[in-house]
C-alpha cells in the first residue's frame, strides 16, 4: 500500500487550501506522490491520493493521463528525458539518444536491469540554446555530445 | 424581456437565455453535440457556430448569453462552412462502423453529415485505434473510436448523479472516455448515458442489435417501475416491446429517468403475461373464456356474501393499477356487497418511504398515493394483521385479489400467495403470468388484466400528482381492464369488450420512399 510521508500529507494539505478550488492542487499533489513512490504514479497511489484529497479518482487519473510529466510506468532510478524536438534533433539529440541507450544497454521506455536509468525521448523542454540536452531527474544536462551524455549518467552515483 | 434576431426573425426570450436555445425557441435549425439543455455547459464540440452581428468572429451559441438587440445568424455560408469543417473534424479519427453500430439511424453524426458532410474524404492518414466494445458495467458498452468526446456523458456522471465514474484520460487524438481503473459504471441512471451520447460510443447491453430502430414506434407513457412516475417513450414494433426511454418532465423527471424504470416493458410483453382466464388448482388447471370465468367468479363472491350473516369475501388491492380500476374495485365491496373488508398489500414496507434524493423511490408501485387518498375518503380502515386473522381463522370463503402487474417488485409473493389459499376460494386479477399462482391449493380463477401499456386510467404519484395513462395497444386479447372485470362480477354487464391484438406496426423500411431509384 502507498502512502505519502507525514511531510508529503502536510504538503498535500496545504496546497488543498492554496486554491480556489481542491482540484487546482490536484497537479502539486500529484507530483508529490510521482517523488515519494519513486518517480512514478501507480494507480493505487492516484486512488489514495484521492482518497487523502476527498475527490473523485477520475479527477486525479485524468491529471495523470494528460501530463506526460507524470510517470504511468515505473522508471529507474535515474529518468533520462533527452529531448529530440526540432533544435536538439538538428544538433544530434535522436542519434544522442540511441547511444545512450546502446551505451547503458537499456530499452528506450524501459527499465534498466539493475534498475538505475529510464531513457525516453521528449518533445522541447525549454533550453533550445544549448541544445543537445537532456533532463535527468530534475536536473537539467546542456550542450552534450553523446559521449559526454553517457559519461555523466554512468558517474551518477 | 430582450429581442433579438435570428436569421431574421425576431422573438422575444427570458432575459439570460443562451443563445442555442433562442434558436430553438425560434424554431431554426441548429446543429450541436456537447450541448444538452438537463446538462451544464461545455463548449467543446464547436459545432454550434453562429455569426453575431458586430462581432468579428464567429461564437458558440451555448455559451453565448443574449443581449437586447442581438441580431445573429446560423445559415449564413460562412458559418456553414465552419460547421462543415467541425464535422470533419470530429470524423477524423470516426470510423466506419455505421452498419454494424446500433446507434444508427438515431446519430448525430449521420443526421449532421446529411447537412454538412464533405461526401468526398479528404483524409489520407491512418487513424487512430482505440478500444472497442468495452464493457462498462452492467447496462452499457463503449466503443472509444465512435466516442467524440462531447463530455456529455462525464458531465451526466458527474453533476446528476454526483458518482463521477467516468472522466476523459490522456490527450489529444488519444484521449478516451472511461472509468478509473475499469471501475463499472454501475449507478441506477447509466442508461441516461446511452440516450444522451449523440453517437454510438455508448450502447445498451439490453437493446443492442435487437432492432434497427427505424424498425420501431414510439408512443409516451409513464414509467409504473416506482412511485416517482417519470414521463417515457416506449419503442415497439409487432415483435413487441423493446426500449423505454425518458421524455423531458420539467415537475417530475426532468430529462432522466433511472435504470430500473427502463425494464418495465420486459414485463408487458405477452412472454411474461397471462394470456388467457383459467380455472383450477394447481395440477389441474383449465383455460375459461373470460367473460365465463368473470361471472362464475362474480357469482362466488356474490354467493359467499348472501349466504352469510356477516362478511365472508375480501377484498385485496396493491397499488400497481389506476385510480379509476382502484375506484370500480372498492365500489363494487362497499356498494354492491356492502362489505368493508378491503385491504391494502404493501409489497415492500421496509422500502416505501426510500428515496435516493433523484428520482428512484423504495415504494415500488405507481399508484399508492392513489390508493391511499381512495381508501381514505371510503374512510375503509381494515389493517392487513385484521385480513389475516381471518384468513387464518378461515373465516374467508372467497378472496378478490387484484395483484402485481410486476411479479418483480414483490419479494413476499410466494408467501402471500400461501396466506391467500386459505381462503376457500381465491379470485386472482394479474396482468402477470406468476408460476407460484399455479402452484395454489385452493380453488382459483386466474384473471388476466391489462397492463400499464394496453389501457387509460389515472396515476396519483408520490408528489400527489394526478398523471394519466394514454392506451397504445393491446397486447393480449383477453385482458381486461379491473373495471371492466367488476362490471361482469357484479353482474351489470353480461360480457366484456374482446381486445384485438392491436402490436400492429409492420416492420417496414419508410426510408424506402426517400432513397430514390437507379
Ligand atoms: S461517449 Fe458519447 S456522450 Fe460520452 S463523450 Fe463520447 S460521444 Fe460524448
Ligand atoms: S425513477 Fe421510478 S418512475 Fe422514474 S424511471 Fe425509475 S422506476 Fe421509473
Ligand atoms: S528543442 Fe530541445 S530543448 Fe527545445
Ligand atoms: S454545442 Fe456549442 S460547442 Fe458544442
Amino acid at each position: 500500500m502507498f502512502e505519502l510521508s507525514r511531510e508529503g500529507i502536510e504538503f498535500v494539505k496545504k496546497e488543498m487550501t492554496r486554491y480556489e478550488t481542491k482540484r487546482s492542487a490536484v497537479i502539486p499533489c500529484l507530483f508529490r506522490v510521482q517523488k515519494e513512490n519513486g518517480g512514478w504514479v501507480s494507480p493505487e497511489s492516484i486512488a489514495y491520493l484521492a482518497q487523502l484529497m476527498d475527490v473523485p479518482e477520475r479527477w486525479v487519473q485524468e491529471v495523470a493521463t494528460f501530463y506526460t510529466m507524470f510517470n504511468k510506468q515505473p522508471v529507474g532510478k535515474y529518468h533520462v528525458q533527452v529531448c529530440c524536438n526540432i533544435s536538439c534533433a538538428m544538433a544530434g539529440g535522436r542519434e544522442m539518444t540511441d547511444k545512450i541507450c546502446q551505451s547503458l544497454g537499456v530499452e528506450e521506455g524501459a527499465v534498466s536491469k539493475d534498475r538505475r536509468y529510464t531513457v525516453s525521448r521528449v518533445e522541447c523542454l525549454g533550453s533550445c540554446g544549448t541544445a543537445p540536452m537532456m533532463q535527468v531527474n530534475d536536473d537539467y544536462y546542456e550542450n552534450l555530445s553523446a559521449d559526454k551524455a553517457v559519461k555523466i549518467l554512468r558517474e551518477l552515483e | 424581456m430582450p429581442k433579438v434576431k435570428l436569421n431574421g426573425k425576431e422573438i422575444e426570450v427570458k432575459p439570460g437565455t443562451m443563445l442555442i436555445d433562442a434558436f430553438k425557441q425560434a424554431g431554426e435549425d441548429i446543429a450541436h453535440y456537447c450541448y444538452h439543455p438537463g446538462l451544464p455547459t461545455a463548449g467543446v464540440c464547436r459545432l454550434c457556430m453562429v455569426e453575431i452581428e458586430g462581432n468579428p468572429r464567429m461564437q458558440i451559441a451555448c455559451n453565448t448569453v443574449v443581449t437586447e438587440g442581438m441580431s445573429a445568424r446560423n445559415n449564413s455560408d460562412k458559418v456553414k462552412e465552419a460547421v462543415r469543417w467541425g464535422l470533419n473534424f470530429h470524423l477524423i479519427n470516426h470510423p466506419l462502423d455505421c452498419p454494424i453500430c446500433d446507434q444508427a439511424g438515431e446519430c448525430g453524426l449521420q443526421d449532421q453529415y446529411m447537412k454538412f458532410g464533405k461526401y468526398t474524404p479528404e483524409m489520407s492518414e491512418q487513424k487512430v485505434k482505440k478500444r472497442k466494445v468495452v464493457s462498462l458495467g452492467e447496462r452499457v458498452v463503449l466503443d472509444s473510436e465512435r466516442c467524440i468526446l462531447c463530455s456529455r456523458c462525464v458531465r451526466f456522471t458527474s453533476e446528476i448523479t454526483k458518482t463521477n465514474e467516468l472522466g476523459i484520460f490522456n490527450r489529444g487524438d488519444h484521449a478516451e472516455i472511461g472509468t478509473f481503473e475499469d471501475k463499472p459504471l454501475n449507478n441506477n441512471y447509466s442508461m441516461n448515458t446511452v440516450d444522451i451520447c449523440p453517437v454510438g460510443a455508448l450502447t445498451s447491453k439490453d437493446f443492442r442489435f435487437r432492432q434497427r430502430v427505424w424498425y420501431l414506434k414510439d408512443a409516451s407513457s409513464i414509467c409504473t417501475g416506482c412511485s416517482t412516475g417519470c414521463k417515457i417513450r416506449v419503442y415497439y414494433n409487432e415483435e413487441g416491446l423493446f426500449r423505454i426511454k425518458p421524455e423531458h418532465n420539467p415537475e417530475v423527471n426532468g430529462y432522466w429517468m433511472c435504470d430500473k424504470g427502463r425494464d418495465i416493458y420486459k414485463h408487458v410483453n405477452p412472454e411474461a403475461r397471462l394470456q388467457e382466464a383459467r380455472w383450477g388448482q394447481v395440477g389441474n388447471w383449465q383455460v375459461k373464456d373470460i367473460a365465463e370465468a368473470l361471472r362464475e367468479a362474480g357469482e362466488a363472491i356474490r354467493a359467499s356474501v348472501r349466504d352469510s350473516h356477516h362478511s365472508k369475501v375480501a377484498l385485496v388491492l396493491t397499488g400497481q393499477q389506476t385510480l379509476e380500476e382502484l375506484t370500480a374495485a372498492v365500489k363494487f365491496f362497499l356498494s354492491d356487497l356492502n362489505s368493508r373488508d378491503i385491504y391494502h398489500w404493501i409489497n415492500n414496507p421496509e422500502e416505501m418511504e426510500k428515496f435516493d434524493g433523484l428520482l428512484f423511490r423504495g415504494d415500488r408501485n405507481p399508484n399508492t398515493k392513489g390508493l391511499l387518498s381512495l381508501l381514505a375518503s371510503e374512510k375503509v380502515s381494515a389493517t392487513w394483521a385484521q385480513l389475516e386473522g381471518k384468513l387464518n381463522s378461515h373465516e374467508i370463503e372467497t378472496l378478490m385479489v387484484v395483484g402485481p402487474e410486476d411479479p418483480g417488485v414483490f419479494p413476499d409473493l410466494a408467501a402471500k400467495l400461501k396466506l391467500f389459499a386459505k381462503a376457500k376460494r381465491l379470485v386472482w386479477l394479474s396482468s402477470a403470468r406468476v408460476a407460484a399462482v399455479d402452484q395454489v391449493t385452493t380453488a382459483t380463477w386466474q384473471i388476466p388484466l391489462k397492463s400499464f401499456f394496453e389501457k387509460d386510467g389515472t396515476l396519483v404519484n408520490a408528489q400527489g400528482r394526478k398523471q394519466t395513462l394514454r392506451k397504445i395497444a393491446t397486447l393480449i386479447p383477453a385482458a381486461v381492464s379491473v373495471d371492466q372485470a367488476v362490471a361482469v362480477m357484479s353482474g351489470r354487464e353480461k360480457a366484456v369488450p374482446m381486445g384485438k391484438f392491436e402490436l400492429n406496426w409492420k416492420k417496414t423500411n419508410f426510408f424506402v420512399g426517400e432513397r430514390g431509384s437507379l
